[in-house]
């Protein structure tokens, strides 16, 4: 058990995933032969013909957080968000939603945390073809028992939030992409859940819908400031989003860390391609470049340069300069200095690297 | 000998081993005679043995089975009631506005136009009759069906199971189960009615277990999500998720039931229409005959397209045409009712029947030397040589000469002679199947000594699918030689495979034309769908019309219904190459020819098999019906059992057809498989 957040709203413990024959014994066997290893296991239990589709996960999800989990296909980011809302059964590790072990819960307890407490949107939408809009949304709440009108009214009001006003009584054959995305969203709001999973919910989208629902959603989240389980294949779309980015490969999460450390210190040359292609100068901020102060700087008018700011922005407004600057923290103190130089110098690993 | 040989493709040393054997049999068969025939003195008496087993189950279960039948006979007579004593104006408004919910103006003036029809040929009371059995049968098979098919689903350790017996049940020949049936419940339409639920329900219960397993994981998974219980998830989500799905397994379901219903009258009649189709065949009176099978065609052609409109159209039409067609019906029944005729007295079609009748003497007497002509030469020429053999069937009657043990010698010679011309050109495998097909031309099906075709199966199976499947192969067939029923079961293999055999090349050939041609495909189309809408039962009829009782009209009826796959599939197989494999060959320079040749061919190659597939359990599904025409083998001897209630003959004569039905079909299964996974689908 790790000592977790005490405001964690998820908590992962050394989830393992393993298909094949009698996995759980097998993946006792292995963990006891190599320990803790996590690679190693996975080897063993290869070499045996089973598959570790999630391989010791751990991680925690605070109150309120955007955690995304970004990997490519095959990494085993749509295993482990189904290991965690139980969909399947993790083979092995403990997952504590607001401190309860789900993975230890009755059938019953996990329907009734279902009802009221989660919410999943997924990348195919997974909308009832035969259910209007309107009762796509219900749907949840029909499970809750609510009676058809305060469940019309609600799904009204989540209609709306996601901006589908008038469409109430279409049937999702008759939407477009985004829209299905759209009531796949509103129908995972509707129980008003704490926790919130989105499996890959904008990949299936063409690029422009897909930028429009990604502001949308940061808009919506910004307001209900849901505790989410964010997976996407894109590091783009993860770096946009996210608070924290744990990236995976064949099963395992090789690095946890916001958008800026993920870009500006990749931990291998794996994580390293990923943001190969991306701008730098729009995810790093300054102060991850500044020197601290020394003391001895004078320096002569007002600071344009706070912290807060990205390389891009603060090479922009500095680029005449040739002396080291001063940046502010949010309030205007001066805390560091930064040099023109050293700002390109970051920017031009970032493209070269 | 070994070192040459694992050299050697599969499929080349498999038709050497058959070759080897079958030479072999040939060489010391008249030496070593149970190389020829099976000792009796080895097979089981597993006929008595499974008719006294059956019979003390059926005794145990009689009771049970009477209370059943007695207690089926209420709803039965209700059905009755309701369909003969409904007015027949009434009767043709109800179709009428079932015909516009469902499917709008066309399927409303079709329900008019059919039922129109039936009242005319003056069978309406024998329909009527026809149709409250199916009314009855089909909301039991349904509910059988749907029940089955969600214990296969919910219980997955079951799912195998069960999709065996589904498939046992397919293959076992509808006549077989007659049997039993009829021993269980006494003569009686309730014998009819179970079989048509027994035989109907299958079709449903796989086509719920395909919408159920269809149903997107996502939406599963979303029904989870939203805090379902399961039952909830079930009958909320998946189950109208699948509707599509299972709207196909109702239109089935339903016509399974009316072809059933109508088999079931070899059993004894009651008025039923199925019954008046055999009456009049025997008497021959083929006009009366042929408009009986008319109102049969017709009540199939109408249910089909209105249940398969619940698969297709989303849009439901709109309510209020449908009270007022009731409505306005229901007006016309009272205002009408004091001079309104009873449906039993029209029979406006009489007069054409009984023309069809006098012209089709007429034809017959006419054209009776070239009808006999072209029968004779089919005989001749084609069957009995493909079924004792050219030794036996190349007779001065026949032939004008008599087929010598000389002609026997040259003939080996030619084919051994084009056999190793094929291996030196490097097609070693068409090499050997040449001399191979002249021996069991030489020989005759019926005649093949056994381990020539164990042999030949076991290498087919083990090319095909591996070594299991290859033991598959030779268990079962073992399995017949042991039951003392193999002489007819050749005989049933030699009529199905010549029928297959003209199917693949006709149907394959047509299925090239439609799929060359648009216009040959619209020609095609409607007739596929006709002939596959028709029950079996009423194949029997035209061919009867023509060439009398006899093989070859077992065999044209056979073809008849069998074609309808193998074109279907060889065009769809063609029609579907991907586009851009199209493009990269026109790219390449690919005359129009050469693309068929070249890349449609081999990519429809695993469809057109699937479709083979088709033809050959649509063939032994129709030499059963084709035995009440005159054929010899199993199918005969399971009507025989029938009309004797001989349950062991009955059944174990079904299981030696199912045996057969079902090697054929996971060997070909096996080569489509094969070929699929050769091009990565």
């Amino acid at each position: 058990m790790p000592d977790g957040l005490p405001d964690a709203a998820i908590a992962c413990d050394g989830v393992w995933q393993v298909f094949g024959n009698q996995p759980r014994q097998r993946l006792a066997e292995a963990l006891n032969k190599a320990g803790g290893d996590a690679h190693a296991v996975a080897g063993i239990l290869s070499d045996a013909g089973l598959i570790a589709a999630v391989r010791d996960a751990t991680f925690e999800v605070a109150d309120g957080e955007l955690f995304v989990i970004m990997g490519l296909s095959g990494s085993g980011k749509s295993t482990i968000i189904r290991c965690i809302s139980r969909l399947i059964e993790a083979t092995a590790g403990s997952v504590l939603i607001d401190g309860e072990d789900i993975l230890a819960a009755s059938q019953k307890r996990m329907t009734e945390l279902r009802r009221d407490k989660l919410g999943m949107v997924f990348q195919h939408f997974g909308l009832f073809p035969h259910m209007t809009v309107a009762e796509n949304v219900a749907f949840p709440l029909k499970m809750q028992g609510q009676g058809a009108k305060p469940r019309r009214a609600r799904a009204e009001e989540v209609i709306e939030l996601v901006g589908l006003q008038g469409r109430e009584n279409s049937f999702p054959r008759e939407l477009s992409g985004g829209q299905r995305q759209r009531v796949g969203i509103a129908r995972s709001l509707a129980v008003n859940p704490d926790i919130w999973f989105l499996d890959e919910p904008f990949s299936a989208l063409d690029p422009l819908i897909r930028r429009q629902l990604q502001d949308e959603f940061l808009k919506i989240q910004a307001t209900l400031k849901k505790s989410i389980v964010f997976i996407t294949h894109d590091i783009a779309e993860a770096l946009k989003l996210a608070d924290r980015i744990a990236i995976m490969r064949d099963g395992e999460i090789v690095q946890i860390g916001t958008p800026a450390e993920i870009v500006l210190n990749p931990v291998d040359g794996y994580v390293r391609e990923f943001s190969r292609d991306v701008a730098k100068g729009q995810h790093a901020t300054l102060g991850s470049v500044m020197t601290p102060l020394t003391g001895a700087e004078r320096f002569s008018g007002e600071s344009k340069l706070r912290t807060s700011m990205t390389l891009d922005d603060a090479l922009a407004s500095c680029v005449l300069d040739y002396e080291p600057v001063p940046v502010c923290d949010g309030d205007g103190n001066i805390v560091g200095v930064v040099h023109p130089s050293a700002l390109a110098a970051a920017l031009q690993t970032s493209e070269t690297a | 000998m070994k070192s040459t040989l694992t050299g050697l493709s599969p499929g080349a040393r498999a038709a050497l081993i058959a070759l080897t054997v079958g030479a072999l049999c040939l060489a010391f068969g008249p030496r070593i005679p149970w190389l020829l025939e099976w000792p009796s003195s080895l097979t089981v008496p597993a006929t008595d043995w499974i008719g006294a087993g059956l019979t003390w189950f059926i005794e145990g279960i009689k009771p049970a089975a009477r209370v059943l039948s007695a207690a089926l006979a209420y709803p039965m007579g209700w059905a009755n009631v309701l369909f003969v004593s409904t007015p027949w104006p009434l009767m043709i408004g109800v179709v009428m506005a079932t015909g516009w919910h469902l499917g709008g103006w066309s399927m409303a003036a079709l329900g008019l136009a059919g039922l129109s029809f039936v009242l005319a040929s003056g069978y309406w009371v024998e329909s009527m009759n026809t149709l409250a059995l199916v009314a009855v049968s089909v909301p039991l098979a349904l509910i059988a069906g749907l029940a089955i098919g969600i214990l296969a689903n919910e219980v997955p350790s079951m799912k195998r199971a069960v999709q065996v017996v589904l498939d046992v049940m397919q293959t076992v020949p509808t006549f077989a189960y007659l049997t039993p049936l009829l021993l269980l419940f006494g003569f009686g339409p309730v014998v009819g009615l179970i079989a048509s639920a027994i035989y109907a329900a299958p079709p449903m219960a796989r086509n719920v277990i395909l919408g159920l397993e269809r149903v997107e994981p996502e939406i599963k998974e979303a029904a989870i999500m939203s805090g379902g219980a399961r039952w909830q998830q079930l009958f909320l989500v998946e189950i109208p998720t699948a509707a599509t799905q299972i709207m196909v397994g109702v239109n089935q379901c339903l016509m399974a039931a009316l072809s059933m219903v109508i088999i079931a009258a070899v059993i004894g009649g009651f008025e039923d229409i199925g019954w008046e189709v055999l009456l009049t065949m025997r008497k021959a009176q083929f006009g009366q005959a042929l408009l009986a099978g008319l109102v049969i065609v017709v009540f199939a052609i109408v249910i089909d397209r209105m249940s398969g409109a619940l698969a297709t159209e989303r849009r439901r039409h709109d309510r209020r045409v449908t009270w007022a067609i009731l409505g306005l019906t229901m007006l016309v029944t009272l205002v009408t009712w004091s001079w309104l005729p009873e449906a039993g007295q029209i029979s406006l079609l009489a007069p054409v029947a009984d023309g069809v009748d006098a012209g089709l003497s007429e034809f017959t007497k006419a054209n009776g030397a070239a009808l006999d002509s072209v029968k004779n030469g089919a005989m001749f020429y084609l069957l009995l040589p493909l079924r004792i053999g050219l030794d036996e069937a190349v007779l001065p009657f026949t032939w004008g000469f008599q087929w010598t043990a000389n002609m026997s010698l040259i003939f080996f010679a030619l084919s051994l002679v084009i056999g190793i011309a094929f291996s030196f050109s490097g097609r070693l495998t068409a090499g050997a199947m040449v001399v191979v097909f002249a021996g069991m031309i030489e020989t005759g099906i019926a005649n093949l000594p056994w381990p020539f075709v164990l042999a030949g199966a076991g290498a087919l199976g083990w090319v095909a699918g591996g070594r299991r499947l290859a033991a598959f192969a030779m268990g079962a067939l073992a399995l017949i030689l042991l039951s003392g029923l193999w002489d007819r079961s050749m005989l049933s293999l030699y009529l199905s495979g010549a029928a297959v055999f003209a199917c693949a090349v006709v149907g394959g050939l047509l299925g090239l034309s439609a799929a060359v041609s648009p216009m040959a495909w619209r020609v095609l189309r409607p007739v596929c769908d006709m002939l596959q809408t028709i029950p079996l039962f009423v194949f029997l009829i035209p061919v009867l019309m023509f060439f009398q009782i006899g093989e070859f009209s077992a065999f044209l009826a056979i073809c008849a219904y069998a074609i309808v796959p193998m074109i279907r599939y060889t065009r769809h197989g063609l029609v579907t190459t991907p586009p851009e494999l199209l493009e990269a060959a026109v790219a390449s320079g690919a005359t129009p020819w050469q693309i068929m040749w070249e890349v449609r061919a081999p990519y429809a190659a695993p469809t057109i098999l699937l479709g083979l597939n088709q033809t050959i359990l649509y063939a032994f599904a129709m030499l059963v019906i084709a035995a009440l025409i005159g054929t010899t083998g199993l199918g005969q001897s399971i009507y025989l059992a029938l009309s004797e209630a001989d349950v062991g003959l009955g059944i174990a004569a079904g299981a030696a057809m199912a045996i057969l039905a079902l090697v054929a079909d996971r060997l070909v299964q096996g080569f489509a498989e094969e070929r699929r996974a050769a091009l990565g689908l």
